[in-house]
C-alpha cells in the first residue's frame, strides 16, 4: 500500500540555522503517527512543511502521489480547506468571529451555502461537546473549549490528514487528555490520519506509531520518549 | 468564496478596527463633498454676475476656487491613507488565522481591501446624500451655486473615484504584505531610499518655468485652462517630490544620528528612522503638501504686491491718480483676500494633517507597546524614550519644512522675480526739437528695478506654524506613551 503523504529527504533552513536536515517520514491513510523530541529539534517545522503551510529547501512532500512542493500558494491553501486540518497549540482561531463562525470559515472559503456550512458546524461543535459555545468568541471561551472548538474547525471538511501540533500544550492534564482523546476518537471514527507533535509520553501513547526527531533528523535509535 | 462570506469576513474585527473604518468612511465622505463642491464650481459657465461672491462670478477665477476645494480634499485623504495602518497588529493576526483555514493568498488581500473599499463607499454616498439634501436645504442662490448641478456622469466618477483610489492605495500597500497562515512578514527593502524624488521636484519646476521663459520661445497657444493645468501639474509634481523625498531625508537623519547622536535618545530615534524610513513620507505627507501649497500662495501674495507697487509707481511717475493709468482689473483687495482663501484653506489642512499625524504616533506607540515597556523594565527612563520620539519626528521633518517652503517659493521665482521701471519719465513740449524742451517729470530717487522680495517672515511664519502642529501632536503621543509604557503591559495580551 503506498502511503497518503509521505516526505523524503526534506531540508528546511531558517536562514543560516537548519531546522530539518533530511527527514524521511511516511503517513498511511486513517494512521495517527505522533512526532516527538526535545524542544527545538524541528518538530512543528516539519509539521509545518507536511501542511504545506511552509515549503522545504530540498526533498519533496508527496501527497496522494502528487508533489505539493510544486504547486502554487493558492492550490496548497485550497488543500487545507478541503483535505487537510491543522490544530495548534492556540491562536488558530479568529479572535473575531464566533465559535460557529470560525468552524463554519473553511467551508464558507470553499463555497459552501451560509446556511448549510453554518448547520454542519454546529453539528461538528456538538460532536465535540462545545455546542453552547456556538455564539462566543475565542476570547470568551476557556482554553479546553478552545481547542475543542479548533478540533472542531481542523475537522470539519472531513480531511484526510490532521495535522495537530500539540494541541494540548496549553491545557491542563485532565483537560488535555479528554480533548486529546476525542481528538483522537473522531479521527479515527471518519478514518483521518493524524500527524501528531507532541514531547509528552502519554499524549504520544494515543498513536499507532511514534518517530522520535534529534536536532533536524530522524533520531536513528528509534527510543523517542521514554515510555 | 462568495460575496456574503467576504462582506463578513471584512466587517468582522475589534474596537480598532471600527475606528479605522469609521475614520475611513468620515474621510471619505468630506473628500466627496470637497470634490463635488470644486466639480459646481466648474460647472457654472461664463460670466455669473448672479453670485454675490466675485470669486464665483469671474469664469477666471473659478478653477482657482476649485483647485483651493480639490486641496482641502488631499490631506482628508491622506487621513484615510493613514488609517488603513490604524489597527494592524490585530489585522495581520486575524488575516493569519483567515490563511490557516484555507484562504489563499489573493483571497486574503481581498478581504483586507474590501473592508476599506466598503467603508469609503458608505462614506462617499453619505457624501453625495449630504450635498444633496444641503444644496436643497440652502435654496439661497446667491452666495452659494444652489442652481447649478455638475452633469451626472460626473458625479457618479466623483463618488466611485474615492473608493477605487482608497481600495487602489490599500492593495499597493498590501503588496509588500506576504499574509502566511503563521504570521504576516512585512518585505523590507534592503537598500535605503535614494533621493530620486527630487527630480519630480525639478520636474515640477520646470513646469513652471516653461510658459514664462521668454528665451525658451515657448508659446502655448492653448486657452488659459491649459497653461493652469500646466501650473497645477507642477504644484502636484513638487508636492510628490517633496512628500517622496521624505523616505531619503529620514534615512540620511537616521545615519546621521546614529553617528553624531549621543545618548540613547538619539540612537533609538535613528535607528527607528532607518528601519522605515517611509514612515515620514506616510505621516507628514499631508502637513508637508499643504506646507508646500501655503508657500506658493505666500510667494504669489509677494509678487503681486511687488506688481501692484510697480503700477502704483509707475502712475504716481506718469502723474496719474484716482485708478487713472495702468492698474489691476480689479482692486487690489479683491486678490489678496482671494489668496487668504487659499491660506485658510491651507491652515484648515495642516489641522487635519496634524490630526493624521497624532493618529499615526499614537498607532505606532501603541503597536511597539510591549517593545517601549520592556525597554522600561529593563531601566530606559521614559523621558529617553520620550526624547526618541520627539527626534525621530523633528529630525527628518524640519529638513522636510525647509524643502517644501523653499520648492513652493521658487515655483513662484521661476515666473517672475523682477519688475523694470525704465529710467526717466520726460516730458517733452515740442516734437521738433525733444532735447531742448523736455523737462523731468520725475526724479528717479526709485530703484529702476522693482525686485519681488522672497517673503521670509511670511515663509518663517508658515514653517513655524507647522512645526508647532507637529509638536501638538508629538506631545500627545507621549501622553500615550506614559500609558503605554506601564509594565502592566508585558503582562497582558
Ligand atoms: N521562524 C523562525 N525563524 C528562525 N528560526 C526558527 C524559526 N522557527 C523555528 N526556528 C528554529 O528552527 C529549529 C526548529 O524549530 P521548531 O519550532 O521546528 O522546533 P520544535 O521541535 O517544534 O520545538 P518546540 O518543542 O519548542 O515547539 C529551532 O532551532 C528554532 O530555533
Ligand atoms: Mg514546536
Amino acid at each position: 500500500m503506498s502511503a497518503l503523504l509521505s516526505g523524503t529527504g526534506l531540508v528546511r533552513n531558517y536562514g543560516a540555522t537548519p531546522a530539518l536536515r533530511g527527514i524521511d517520514l511516511e503517513v498511511a491513510a486513517g494512521e495517527i503517527v505522533a512526532v516527538t523530541g526535545p524542544s527545538g529539534c524541528g518538530k512543528s517545522t516539519l509539521l509545518h512543511c507536511l501542511a504545506g503551510i511552509l515549503r522545504v529547501d530540498g526533498g519533496t512532500v508527496t501527497y496522494r502521489d502528487q508533489d505539493i512542493g510544486l504547486w502554487s500558494e493558492a492550490a496548497r491553501s485550497r488543500l487545507r480547506r478541503t483535505e487537510f486540518g491543522v490544530l495548534f497549540q492556540f491562536g488558530q482561531l479568529v479572535p473575531e468571529l464566533t465559535a460557529v463562525e470560525n468552524v463554519a470559515l473553511p467551508l464558507l472559503l470553499a463555497g459552501t451555502g451560509r446556511r448549510e456550512a453554518r448547520q454542519t458546524a454546529l453539528d461538528w461543535l456538538g460532536r465535540l461537546g462545545v455546542a453552547e459555545s456556538a455564539e462566543q468568541r475565542p476570547g470568551t471561551m476557556s482554553g479546553g473549549q478552545q481547542q475543542r472548538c479548533a478540533t472542531a474547525r481542523a475537522l470539519v471538511t472531513e480531511p484526510r490528514v490532521l495535522f495537530a501540533d500539540e494541541p494540548t500544550g496549553a491545557l491542563d492534564v485532565l483537560t488535555g487528555e479528554q480533548v486529546l482523546g476525542q481528538i483522537v476518537r473522531v479521527a479515527r471514527e471518519q478514518g483521518t490520519a493524524v500527524v501528531l507533535v507532541t514531547h509528552e509520553s502519554s499524549v504520544a501513547a494515543y498513536a499507532d506509531r511514534e518517530v522520535a526527531l534529534r536536532d533536524g533528523v530522524v533520531d536513528p535509535t528509534g527510543l523517542g520518549l521514554a515510555r | 468564496m462568495t460575496a456574503s462570506t467576504l462582506a463578513r469576513l471584512a466587517v468582522a474585527g475589534n474596537r480598532t478596527d471600527m475606528l479605522r473604518t469609521v475614520l475611513t468612511a468620515v474621510s471619505a465622505l468630506l473628500a466627496t463633498i470637497a470634490m463635488l463642491c470644486a466639480a459646481t464650481v466648474l460647472s457654472i459657465t461664463g460670466w455669473a454676475g448672479r453670485y454675490a461672491a466675485a470669486l464665483l462670478v469671474e469664469p477666471g477665477l473659478r478653477p482657482g476656487v476649485a483647485a483651493t476645494l480639490v486641496l482641502v480634499s488631499l490631506p482628508v485623504l491622506a487621513l484615510a491613507g493613514q488609517c488603513i495602518r490604524l489597527g494592524a497588529p490585530a489585522r495581520d493576526r486575524r488575516l493569519a488565522a483567515i490563511r490557516l483555514a484555507g484562504a489563499t493568498p489573493g483571497e486574503a488581500v481581498l478581504i483586507a481591501t474590501a473592508e476599506t473599499a466598503v467603508a469609503s463607499l458608505l462614506g462617499s454616498v453619505a457624501g453625495l446624500v449630504a450635498y444633496l439634501v444641503a444644496r436643497a436645504a440652502i435654496g439661497d442662490q446667491r452666495t452659494l451655486p444652489t442652481d447649478v448641478l455638475p452633469p451626472a456622469p460626473v458625479i457618479v466618477l466623483l463618488v466611485v473615484l474615492v473608493p477605487v483610489l482608497a481600495a487602489a492605495v490599500g492593495a499597493l500597500l498590501m503588496r509588500r504584505v506576504i499574509v502566511t497562515p503563521l504570521g504576516v512578514v512585512r518585505r523590507v527593502r534592503k537598500r535605503g531610499p535614494r533621493p530620486w524624488p527630487g527630480l519630480l521636484i525639478a520636474a515640477g519646476l520646470a513646469l513652471f518655468a516653461l510658459p514664462f521663459q521668454e528665451h525658451l520661445k515657448i508659446h502655448i497657444p492653448a486657452p488659459r485652462n491649459a497653461a493652469l493645468a500646466v501650473l497645477g501639474g507642477g504644484v502636484l509634481l513638487t508636492m510628490a517630490g517633496v512628500v517622496l523625498g521624505v523616505g531619503w531625508i529620514s534615512h540620511t537623519a537616521g545615519r546621521l544620528l546614529r553617528r553624531y547622536g549621543r545618548g540613547p535618545a538619539t540612537l533609538l530615534a535613528g535607528q527607528r528612522l532607518i528601519t522605515d524610513p517611509w514612515n515620514g513620507s506616510r505621516t507628514m505627507a499631508a502637513l508637508l503638501a499643504a506646507v508646500t501649497a501655503g508657500s506658493v500662495a505666500l510667494a504669489y501674495r509677494a509678487l503681486l504686491a511687488t506688481n501692484f507697487r510697480y503700477y502704483d509707481l509707475d502712475n504716481q511717475v506718469m502723474g496719474y491718480s484716482n485708478g487713472e493709468g495702468t492698474g489691476p482689473a480689479a482692486d487690489p483687495s479683491f486678490y489678496f483676500n482671494a489668496i487668504r482663501l487659499v491660506m485658510v484653506a491651507v491652515g484648515l489642512s495642516a489641522a487635519v494633517a496634524a490630526a493624521g499625524l497624532l493618529i499615526a504616533l499614537v498607532e505606532s506607540v501603541v503597536a511597539r507597546r510591549r517593545a517601549y515597556a520592556s525597554l522600561t523594565a529593563a531601566g530606559v527612563p521614559r523621558r529617553t524614550l520620550s526624547a526618541a520620539i520627539l527626534w525621530q519626528t523633528l529630525t527628518p521633518l524640519v529638513p522636510a519644512l525647509v524643502l517644501a517652503l523653499a520648492a513652493g517659493d521658487a515655483l513662484v521665482r521661476l515666473t517672475q522675480t523682477d519688475f523694470d521701471l525704465g529710467h526717466s519719465y520726460r516730458e517733452c513740449v515740442s516734437e521738433n526739437d525733444p532735447e531742448a524742451h523736455c523737462r523731468t517729470l520725475a526724479e528717479l530717487h526709485l530703484p529702476s528695478v522693482l525686485h519681488v522680495p522672497v517673503p521670509w517672515g511670511d515663509l518663517g511664519l508658515l514653517g513655524a506654524g507647522a512645526l508647532l502642529a507637529a509638536l501638538v501632536a508629538v506631545g500627545a503621543g507621549v501622553l500615550v506613551l506614559r500609558s503605554s509604557t506601564d509594565l502592566e503591559e508585558l503582562r497582558v495580551g
